[in-house]
């Protein structure tokens, strides 16, 4: 049995997830090993953020920006070690711009997860303006 | 690995175009001196402030400091308007 099914069989087993959503991540599971999700992926390197204007828009910005993951950590580590006082303004400052984010929350060792949860993040919004966040 | 060229690429409203090649790894033989000849003095102010905890972030920021530097290589910016375009990548 590998880990991904018995993590799922043990969510079940303690009331975390119903049937139907342990059913769904097993076949979600079984079709990855399908198509060879077990070939070595290529770690990403760099998160890209790009903004083109839409079909719709008016606005011929262009926006592209390659960030390495290497500094996203190195900038977190930093953002860890603002003194509380000024973690408290931030998080006011975000508050009143609608992000609630907490900083003091954020531990060195949460830090390698957040890295690696970036390293699946796909985001795509198209609207006035197309925006694409990935990792590559 | 530290960034060692800084390619800047502008196009001003007048059209005008440049492009600048910076050899970052001469401006760093000047900056890590300028760097690193402070460690001593900061260790120990580290050192005096320990108890208080405050010798660990002095030690903690500034080594992230060097971090930072190290991990800005292979950073690129293009953002482009109509009147104007602005490209900087550090390789």
């Amino acid at each position: 049995m590998t880990e991904e099914r018995k993590k799922i069989l043990e969510m079940l087993s303690e009331g975390k997830i119903t049937a139907d959503e342990a059913d769904r991540l097993l076949s979600a599971i079984s079709k990855d090993g399908g198509t060879g999700s077990r070939t070595t992926r290529m770690e990403p390197k760099y998160l890209r953020i790009m903004v083109e204007p839409g079909p719709e828009s008016k606005n011929p910005d262009k926006v592209n920006i390659r960030v390495p993951l290497k500094l996203i950590r190195a900038g977190l580590k930093l953002a860890a070690l603002i003194p509380k006082n000024a973690q408290t303004q931030v998080n006011d400052a975000l508050h009143e711009k609608g992000i609630e984010m907490d900083f003091s929350q954020i531990k060195p060792e949460d830090l390698e997860d957040i890295v690696k949860q970036l390293d699946d993040l796909t985001v795509d919004v198209e609207g006035k303006e197309s925006v694409r966040i990935f990792c590559e | 690995m530290i960034p060692m060229i800084l390619k800047l690429r502008a196009r001003g409203k007048s059209g005008k175009r440049f492009t600048l090649w910076l050899p970052l790894f001469l401006i760093w033989i000047i900056v890590l001196p300028l760097l690193v000849i402070p460690v001593p003095f900061i260790m120990l102010a580290a050192l005096i402030m320990w108890p208080s905890g405050r010798g660990y972030l002095i030690f903690q920021a500034y080594l992230t400091i060097f971090r930072v530097i190290g991990c800005l290589s292979g950073f690129e910016m293009d953002t482009e308007s109509r009147n104007s375009t602005f490209f900087i990548v550090l390789k």
